[in-house]
């Protein structure tokens, strides 16, 4: 059931309007703070007080303007879309506090908070966009956006990484644009609000350069091998930026999008009769693999975080690319799950490094005594990456595999396991290090993290947990997410 | 009033009012400015009634003495004519920004002229897309072109003088083309009105035709600056002071690309030739456009000759629109006709205003200026946006059409290398909107300059709010045309 309702364009619009008042009062502490964290509440309420209407099946639209007959701008809240938005105001919520904190003594605050809450503002966008054009706006405010942000230290090692971002990003938009026009052509609309909108008798050829397009130009952001590369060097900004680009927007934003290519624009129909597909997931288990591979190589704490990003949004696209019921599911479960855990270790690296100054993962010996609830946090969120039982992770790979026996891929469960591997791999001699190796001559004493930096990791750890336990209950996304896989397979 | 009497009165009145610039404005010209801004203010109302009747009751002619043609001089407005209203409102609003900056670089004796000068273009614009007549096209095309070549040498520096040396021979060469292949025409069939030319033309030799139309390409393109064509823009165009280059920049290109779209007119109508070999040609030669003029404004320092480069660009996509031939194409085109115009004023005299304040015009020692000129940069940074083609800005519409154009055509690798070529433009503005805000400045004083004056800051305002809500309701501009071009490509059948 369909409703006109100003709320999907009213979360993306307030946040707009706080970001204006940053910048024009951001001067003074307090109404920076204020306006910052005002644009997150206020959107994260405008996001929940649709929540128990689109659990009923009732999806909110807002039709706003056409700059020509058949384009413009529109906004839609279904079951796919508020999940994203839930996820991601949520987070921001989160952010918007741990980075006050974070920020506290850097230079340009202004510039920071304003954009960040700009970016806050594209990313509802992106999950209520109507149709193509109106997510590839919101999409290439997100890239613009997010750019001040990535080179806030203004050393030229940060500049460098700005132009990467950009160069990559900018080039995954060109592409969104030429898919976007190639399927209105074929499609003669750009909505997003059917399961599927072209049809196979635009031919295989035509079907498959576009789906190409559109993959390069979401998989961009979401870091598909060999797209991946601007996501390491963008590692200069300050930590809550990368939360921000690793967790929620940025990565997630491709992810998405991806998610709307499959479901909204092409519709699992068509896709099935595409052979394109398949190198899709085969890409898609070589980027799991492959980034997990050198990520166990890294040291420096924030690069690993970044590879590790790299192959779990990877899940994210194979599990679209299974065609099944529960493929889907995993899919769209994971950018929460994988939200919540990977902000929950960007969380704990930048209060490690406010903290104690240390940014290599060989110095972190005995860290788990001085930064016992920290190191608390980020043992969960390793053990969700790795995909324990309790945790959010394993609701992500138990669906994953379900859905790879579905469309009868069992080597897909087996990629799925040598994942767990090489997550543990990584992620648990960092605890060891933590807690089983004290630092040479260091007397252990509890230095905490101060609690705008602490209360935020806490709580995103709790996520994890929760996560993990309760994905039956409504209200959390997860109902959502099958909200959305049932509109999608039509069941 | 009837509706003849204004299309007279739209070309006449600016002419008579250029005229009389040199005794209005007197010794010190200081009246001069605000004359013409009069004239201008009268000559925009006639304008935009012209167009309310034309979105009325669609095109129509006024016969200069009541002489009907092909013996009569037709003045015909049709929807491509309503480019009238652009070239008035850049006309307005360079002449009010002027008054600064004739103030402080000409000396008062030149001011007086400097006007007249500005006027007589503005009218040979106007007359050169409301006549019906070939010759008097090419009458119209030398006023705006003579006094094009004068207005870029009215600082009267060296270089000044040498650009605007190198425009007037390129210039001159073009003006023979078509001069030439308007005596082609003449002779084929007997008349100089393009409606007859374009019935008479059906049963015409096909060789002479076709140099002809080889003859009006090659002088349009010229004046549009199409690459290989465009070696005379960029120092034209960055040296003349910014209100100019704004003009040329804006409009006086596009004389090249309206009256290639005349010569459609008439050569479609006539199904004389099939065109589709030059299409292909001009398709590739916009592509090479858009991503040369790219390429080299991304090495350019002097902020003026990078926007400069970036007109070489965007006359590619128009150009790439026309050539595509297809209904979305050639709309893409025509309506980029209208909003570059508006994007790259925005630029050229954001640009001047920052100029005008700093005397710096390198990239380098711009640094910082966004923060002393808030207003003026945030200007520039919307048209910056406008011209890479972000939605939901004016630019973006042409990007859309002419990109959906070249799939609808069947060639969608030109929407690739539409899209692509998009990319190097993206480049150097953001280096541009780098510069303005993200960089510590080179020199501090930049830091105590005051904001544009309010003559420069207005129309600077004004055209950046336009590019704005021209792609927000870019449905005007678009209802506008489509009848145009429909009826443009109907003898193509399709």
């Amino acid at each position: 059931m369909e409703v006109v309702d100003i709320r999907p364009l009213l979360a993306p619009v307030l946040s707009f309007a706080c970001a204006g008042l940053v910048f024009l009062m951001g001067r003074s502490f307090f109404w920076r703070c204020f306006w910052s964290v005002g644009a997150a509440a206020t959107k994260l309420v405008v996001v929940m007080s649709m929540l128990p209407g689109t659990l009923k099946g009732t999806v909110y639209v807002f039709k706003l303007l056409d700059f020509t007959p058949g384009i413009g701008l529109g906004f839609r809240a279904d079951a796919l879309g508020m999940f994203f938005a839930v996820v991601s105001s949520t987070l921001w919520l989160i952010t918007t506090i741990y980075a006050i904190g974070y920020m506290k003594t850097e230079h340009s605050q202004v510039r920071f908070f304003g954009f960040f809450a700009l970016c806050v503002s594209a990313t509802v966008g992106i999950a209520f966009a109507e149709n193509l054009l109106t997510l590839f706006l919101f999409y290439e405010t997100l890239t613009i956006c997010t750019y001040p942000l990535v080179i806030h230290e203004e050393t030229p090692e940060a500049m460098k990484a700005g132009r990467k971002y950009l160069t990559y990003t900018l080039l995954g938009g060109a592409f969104v644009l030429l898919g976007s026009v190639m399927t209105y052509d074929m499609a003669g609309t750009l909505t997003l609000s059917k399961p599927g909108i072209l049809s196979m008798s635009s031919g295989v050829t035509s079907l498959t350069w576009l789906f190409v397009a559109l993959v390069i130009g979401f998989g961009v952001k979401a870091a598909i091998m060999p797209l991946h590369g601007w996501l390491p060097s963008a590692m200069v900004a300050p930590t809550p930026v990368s939360a921000l680009l690793h967790a929620v927007a940025v990565v997630k934003a491709g992810a998405f999008g991806l998610l709307r290519v499959f479901y909204n624009v092409f519709g699992v129909g068509v896709l099935r009769e595409l052979p394109v597909v398949n190198w899709l997931a085969y890409l898609a288990v070589f980027t799991i693999l492959a980034g997990s591979f050198v990520a166990i190589f890294q040291d420096n704490f924030k690069r690993r975080l970044a590879y590790s990003t790299i192959s779990q949004l990877s899940y994210i696209v194979l599990g679209a690319t299974m065609l099944t019921p529960f493929g889907a599911t995993a899919a769209i479960a994971h950018i929460a799950n994988q939200a919540f855990a990977k902000i929950t270790m960007f969380f704990v690296a930048g209060a490690v490094q406010r903290t104690t100054g240390k940014t290599q993962i060989h110095e972190l010996a005995g860290i788990g005594y001085r930064m016992p609830w920290t190191m608390a946090a980020y043992t969960v969120a390793a053990l969700s990456f790795i995909g324990l039982p309790l945790t959010a992770g394993f609701v992500s790979k138990w669906y994953l595999s379900l859905g790879a026996l579905e469309a009868g891929k069992w080597w897909l469960a087996l990629v799925m396991i040598a994942s767990s591997l090489l997550n543990a791999a990584y992620w648990l001699p960092v605890v060891y290090l933590a807690y089983f190796k004290a630092a040479p001559g260091t007397r252990l004493r509890i230095q905490e993290a101060e609690p705008m930096l602490l209360w935020p990791t806490l709580i995103c750890a709790a996520y994890v947990i929760m996560l993990g336990l309760t994905t039956q209950v409504p209200g959390l996304p997860f109902s959502l997410a099958q909200a959305a896989v049932r509109f999608v397979f039509g069941m | 009033m009837p509706a003849s009497a204004l299309l007279v009165g739209v070309i006449i009145i600016p002419l008579v009012g250029a005229v009389l610039t040199p005794v209005v404005g007197g010794r010190s010209g200081r009246a001069a400015g605000p004359w013409a801004l009069a004239v201008m203010l009268v000559t925009s109302a006639i304008a935009l009634m012209l167009i309310v009747h034309v979105a009325n009751v669609g095109p129509f002619s006024a016969y200069l003495g009541g002489w009907e043609p092909p013996y009569g001089i037709e003045l015909r407005f049709d929807e491509f004519s309503a480019s009238t209203s652009v070239i008035c409102l850049l006309g307005t609003l360079s002449i009010l920004f002027s008054f600064k900056y004739a103030e402080k670089e000409l000396p008062p004796e030149r001011i007086r002229y400097y006007y007249t000068l500005l006027l007589l273009n503005l009218t040979g614009m106007i007359g050169f897309v409301v006549t019906g007549d070939i010759f008097n096209l090419f009458v119209f095309m030398e006023i705006l072109s003579l006094s094009g070549y004068a207005l870029v040498a009215v600082s009267g520096e060296r270089t000044a003088e040498m650009a605007a040396f190198k425009y007037l021979i390129m210039g001159a060469v073009s003006s023979l083309m078509v001069l030439f292949a308007i005596g082609l025409l003449y002779a084929l069939t007997g008349s100089l009105n393009m409606a007859d030319i374009s019935v008479r033309l059906a049963g015409a030799e096909k060789a002479p035709a076709m140099l002809a139309i080889a003859a009006f390409t090659v002088g349009f393109m010229v004046k549009a600056a199409l690459f290989p064509l465009h070696i005379w823009l960029p120092d034209a165009h960055a040296i003349a002071p910014s209100p100019v280059s704004a003009i040329l920049s804006g409009l006086v290109v596009k004389t090249g690309l309206l009256g290639m779209i005349r010569i459609y007119q008439i050569y479609y109508g006539a199904k004389v030739l099939d065109l589709s070999a030059l299409n292909t040609v001009l398709v590739w030669l916009g592509a090479i456009s858009i991503v040369m003029g790219a390429f080299f404004a991304i090495f350019q320092e002097d902020i003026k000759m990078m926007l400069a480069y970036s007109t070489i660009s965007n006359v590619g996509y128009i150009i790439m629109g026309l050539g595509l031939a297809s209904q979305y194409g050639v709309i893409g085109a025509a309506v980029h006709i209208f909003n570059h115009a508006l994007i790259k004023a925005t630029l050229f005299l954001g640009a001047g205003a920052i100029i005008y304040r700093t005397g710096y015009r390198n990239l380098t020692d711009l640094r910082g200026i966004g923060r002393s000129m808030p207003l003026t940069t945030a200007a520039i940074s919307i048209g910056a946006i406008s011209i890479v083609g972000m939605p939901p800005t004016a630019g973006f519409l042409c990007k859309w059409y002419i990109a959906l154009g070249a799939v609808e055509a069947g060639q969608p690798l030109f929407a690739v290398a539409l899209v692509f070529g998009a990319l190097f433009i993206f480049v150097y503005y953001i280096r541009m909107v780098n510069t303005f805000y993200f960089q510590e400045p080179v020199h501090p004083e930049i830091l105590e300059v005051e904001e544009a004056p309010l003559s420069m800051l207005f129309p600077v305002l004004i055209l950046a709010a336009l590019c704005l809500i021209m792609g927000i309701l870019g449905r005007i501009p678009l209802s506008f045309v489509e009848p145009a071009v429909t009826r443009l490509l109907a003898p193509l059948g399709g």
